[in-house]
């Protein structure tokens, strides 16, 4: 099975693509201006934030940058396209020949380009009666078109596939889940030979359900000898099916032609300088190879929070890797709601120390677990931790040995006689120093006094 | 300023005879005030406050646009009166002005013939009354056309000097605003009025700045295949010019080849029918102009029905010429390859300029021709007579047409083409003309 997507994500600016209005939602047909409803003398006049953003998240997925980009054309009339054209980009997209992973898996990214978004049509009153309203609010809103190779094998990880893209775009472009909200795809799938376009379907979960139902749709007229046509297709959301568009059979003409009133724009340049930040998924694979990590776990840490991450690569190299991401992913995840909003640079640095005595074996599992919880409360450093420093064990036990002579005296015949002292300790300071610790420290001492 | 006082009723009375505005303005009031303002009309496709823009559209019927033009906008701020928009072929899609649907504007010299296209109201409001300052739209060769049926001075400036916020859009890579006047000094007084970067243009901001220092035209340069086809009494007419200017005026003028020149209008057919088809596409009954009450139908045949009732023929011709030229299949064969024509046209034009100041043709192939004549014209034949208008418009270069002679009364115009952003040169060139050659106006003021 092969599916390719054409992806649609809003892009997060504060005005529209070729005017200024708005892109914040409003009560119908309230952001908008003689240029985004295509009125005669408008004219439209680059955001160049859009295109900024288009090219960074090109940049992101790796694609070959064109130098120089233009805007063209795509003109076909449906109500919701106010000049009955799209400005979109057709020769010249952002970029191309781009990939990103899936775990190990890679993805080709075909192309990457920015258009204006169309109005929106709301079907409203009772069936039969039904009058078509058109809201231009969305019209002239830029959108990223990625598009990518046929590469996913399965209607899950095309769901995987945009879910992780839109976690990284969080990150690139500063998308917010609002945004997400309106991401839309089309997705061609073939299960034999032929390929069956799906348009516009809105959101992971219909992705997923719609490409499950095409899928077993195609293999059962494939089992049943019959041919698949190719063809568009729409996913009903509501009986969970894909039905045919019935359009014409042939490809539709758009008729692209040059955007005259935009010019060029050289990007190479800026495209040289776009420093993107290290997304989660691109850190996870990061820290999984660098300290081998299972790369399941690095993306789970990652996934939570950007900072969990912060906190793990401190331990990583602090304490063996695996044993930092245990109590990551053990009590830190566990108190990681309080931790969070307290993080700072001197809270990290207490974990660090924390974990590493536990590591050292300086203080017990269950002594850690108990501190990450007051790191979590902000009462670390806490008496206990405070009241007994590390250097005052010796002070513990040449107090015991002081009171108690005999104690030396009788370890020279017998060892067992050192297990008085260690009790003593463990009873004066309970959980604070691990066992290990008390029995060297009681030695070491007793052979001081020989 | 004006020999005699303008006012709504006297623009009327003139607009019964010669039919030269689609709408007037209700109050001149501003004309009587001190300091004195001056009086300027526009184009009907270019958007003002208080008007409607139709550009000779029915489609556009009750479109009032909410802003101004920035060219209007200027013009304004500089002390400018809108006397009213003036007629055109629709969308400027036209030769003579008779594709007009707010009336077609007659000949001032004589009724019986057109003004020429596409700005033909503005060139006849210009012929007609003293002082005053038309803004026309030319994309090829509509500014130089009517100025020369009607015997005016008519400047094309280069591609992206005056902004095109709010010109109706007919090819949006070759549409430029221009100015006609009487006489050269008012171009040269509101050129520097409505050229300049504007942020509502992009292609108007990477300008060179508008320089209007004195320089000096030595050379000119006349391409052979622009004598071909002309009109016998136009071509001598016109030789008679050249004498003069080699003579009296002192420049050398200086024979050349410009082959590339007959392929001009076939890429010049394409790129801006390519362009047009896709601008009228908004026309459908739906946000703006003609509305279609006939809601109860699929968006489909809404759309056609108000687009076959409401579009003229010329504008269903150019649409579908310029469907056909960006359509798959064929993009290759004309879109594209237009635009390489344009590239090699405006390189043959460079090349030119490397040994004369500027190009001098013939505007049109003849005089103002009568409506009668023009009804037997087959559109192929309309096409044609804009061969020595195409060319500077297709390159974006500036150029300017000014009257050359008058035959049988009628004028005959001349056309001077100048490197890009080289405006200069054409003012120099039509005050040493117009210093030399007697314009003549008809009694047109009422």
């Amino acid at each position: 099975m092969k599916i390719g997507l054409e992806v649609h994500v809003q892009l997060p600016t504060k005005s529209k693509m070729f005017c200024s209005c708005p892109t914040t939602a409003m009560e119908p047909n309230n952001a908008i201006c003689p240029t985004c409803l295509g009125f005669p003398g408008s004219r439209p006049v680059l955001n160049r934030r859009a295109l900024e953003l288009g090219v960074e998240i090109a940049r992101f997925m790796g694609c070959i940058i064109a130098e120089e980009i233009w805007f063209s054309r795509k003109t076909y009339f449906y109500p919701d396209l106010p000049k009955n054209f799209q400005i979109t980009q057709y020769e010249s997209p952002l970029g191309i020949d781009g990939q990103v992973f899936l775990g190990e898996k890679r993805i080709g990214i075909w192309r990457v380009h920015i258009e204006e978004d169309p109005g929106r049509i709301k079907r409203v009153g009772r069936s039969g009666e039904e009058v078509s309203l058109v809201d231009y609010n969305r019209s002239g809103i830029p959108l990223v078109e990625i598009v990518t190779a046929p590469d996913m094998s399965s209607p899950e990880e095309a769901r995987q596939f945009m879910s992780e893209l839109l976690v990284e775009l969080r990150h690139v472009i500063g998308t917010t889940p609002s945004d997400e909200q309106s991401v839309r795809c089309d997705a061609n799938i073939s299960v034999g030979e032929e390929r069956v376009e799906i348009k516009n379907i809105q959101g992971l979960k219909n992705l997923e359900k719609a490409l499950k139902f095409e899928a077993s749709r195609q293999a059962k007229m494939l089992e049943a000898g019959m041919r698949i046509v190719r063809e568009t297709r729409r996913y009903d959301e509501e009986r969970k099916v894909t039905m045919s568009a019935r359009e014409k059979e042939f490809e539709e003409d758009y008729g692209y032609i040059g955007e005259p009133d935009l010019g060029t724009y050289n990007i190479g340049n800026f495209a040289r300088s776009v420093v993107t930040a290290e997304t989660p998924l691109r850190r996870a694979q990061r820290i999984a190879g660098e300290y081998v990590l299972d790369f399941e776990k690095a993306k789970q840490v990652v996934l939570t929070s950007m900072a969990l991450a912060d906190v793990l690569e401190a331990l990583a190299k602090r304490v063996d890797p695996e044993f930092a991401m245990n109590w990551v992913l053990g009590p830190i995840s566990a108190n990681w709601s309080a931790i969070h909003p307290r993080l700072d640079q001197q809270v990290q640095a207490d974990i660090v120390r924390v974990v590493g005595q536990v590591a050292d074996r300086e203080i017990t599992d269950s002594e850690g677990r108990r501190r990450i919880g007051a790191i979590a409360a902000g009462e670390y450093p806490d008496d206990i931790s405070c009241a007994v420093a590390d250097s005052e064990l010796d002070a513990i036990i040449s107090a015991f040995l002081d009171s108690n002579p005999n104690v030396v005296k009788d370890h020279a015949t017998n060892p067992k006689a050192a297990n008085s002292a260690i009790g003593h300790v463990m009873k004066t300071a309970p959980g604070k120093y691990n066992s290990k610790e008390v029995v060297e420290a009681v030695k070491k001492e007793i052979e001081k006094r020989r | 300023m004006s020999q005699c006082r303008l006012s709504p009723e006297k623009l009327r009375a003139l607009n019964q005879k010669y039919h030269v505005f689609c709408e007037i303005a209700e109050d001149l009031g501003a004309l009587d005030e001190y300091p004195p303002h001056f009086h300027f009309s526009a184009k009907d496709n270019l958007c003002a406050r208080g008007f409607q823009a139709r550009a000779g559209s029915r489609i556009l019927e009750g479109y009032r646009p909410p802003f101004d033009a920035t060219a209007i906008a200027r013009m304004k701020r500089f002390g400018g009166v809108l006397l009213g928009k003036t007629t055109m072929d629709e969308f400027g899609f036209g030769t003579f002005s008779t594709n007009s649907s707010h009336g077609i504007p007659l000949n001032p010299f004589d009724q019986t013939r057109a003004c020429g296209g596409s700005s033909g109201g503005g060139a006849a409001v210009t012929c007609l009354l003293e002082d005053h300052v038309a803004l026309g739209v030319s994309t090829g060769g509509s500014i130089s056309c009517p100025a020369s049926f009607c015997g005016v001075f008519g400047l094309t400036p280069t591609y992206g000097r005056v902004s095109r916020y709010g010109l109706i859009d007919y090819g949006n890579s070759l549409d430029k605003i221009g100015l006609m006047a009487r006489r050269p000094e008012a171009l040269r007084t509101f050129l520097p009025v409505i050229a300049g970067p504007d942020p509502k243009d992009p292609t108007s901001c990477t300008q060179a700045a508008l320089d209007l220092s004195p320089t000096k035209v030595t050379r000119v340069a006349v391409p052979e295949e622009a004598m071909a086809n002309l009109d016998r009494g136009v071509e001598a007419k016109f030789t008679e010019a050249l004498d003069l200017i080699g003579g009296g005026i002192g420049i050398e003028v200086k024979r050349v080849k410009m082959p590339s020149l007959k392929y001009a209008l076939a890429a010049y057919y394409i790129i801006a029918t390519s362009e047009a088809s896709t601008n009228l596409a908004r026309y459908c009954g739906m946000r703006f102009g003609v509305q279609n009450k006939n809601v109860s139908q699929h968006f489909n045949d809404f759309f056609s029905e108000t687009r076959s009732a409401s579009f003229g023929n010329e504008a269903k011709r150019r649409i579908l010429i310029g469907t056909y030229t960006r359509a798959i299949g064929f993009r290759d064969r004309y879109y594209l390859k237009a635009l390489a024509v344009r590239q090699s046209i405006i390189s043959e034009y460079d090349r030119i300029f490397q040994e004369a100041d500027l190009v001098l043709t013939p505007t049109m192939p003849f005089v103002a021709p009568s409506f009668d004549q023009i009804e037997r014209m087959r559109p192929l034949e309309v096409y044609q007579a804009d061969f020595l208008t195409v060319p500077p418009n297709l390159a974006g270069l500036p150029h300017i047409s000014m009257p050359c002679g008058y035959l049988n009364s009628l004028p005959a115009g001349m056309q001077f083409v100048a490197p890009h952003w080289e405006e200069r040169r054409l003012l120099v060139m039509a005050e040493n003309w117009n210093k030399q050659f007697q314009t003549r106006f008809p009694e047109g003021c009422p």
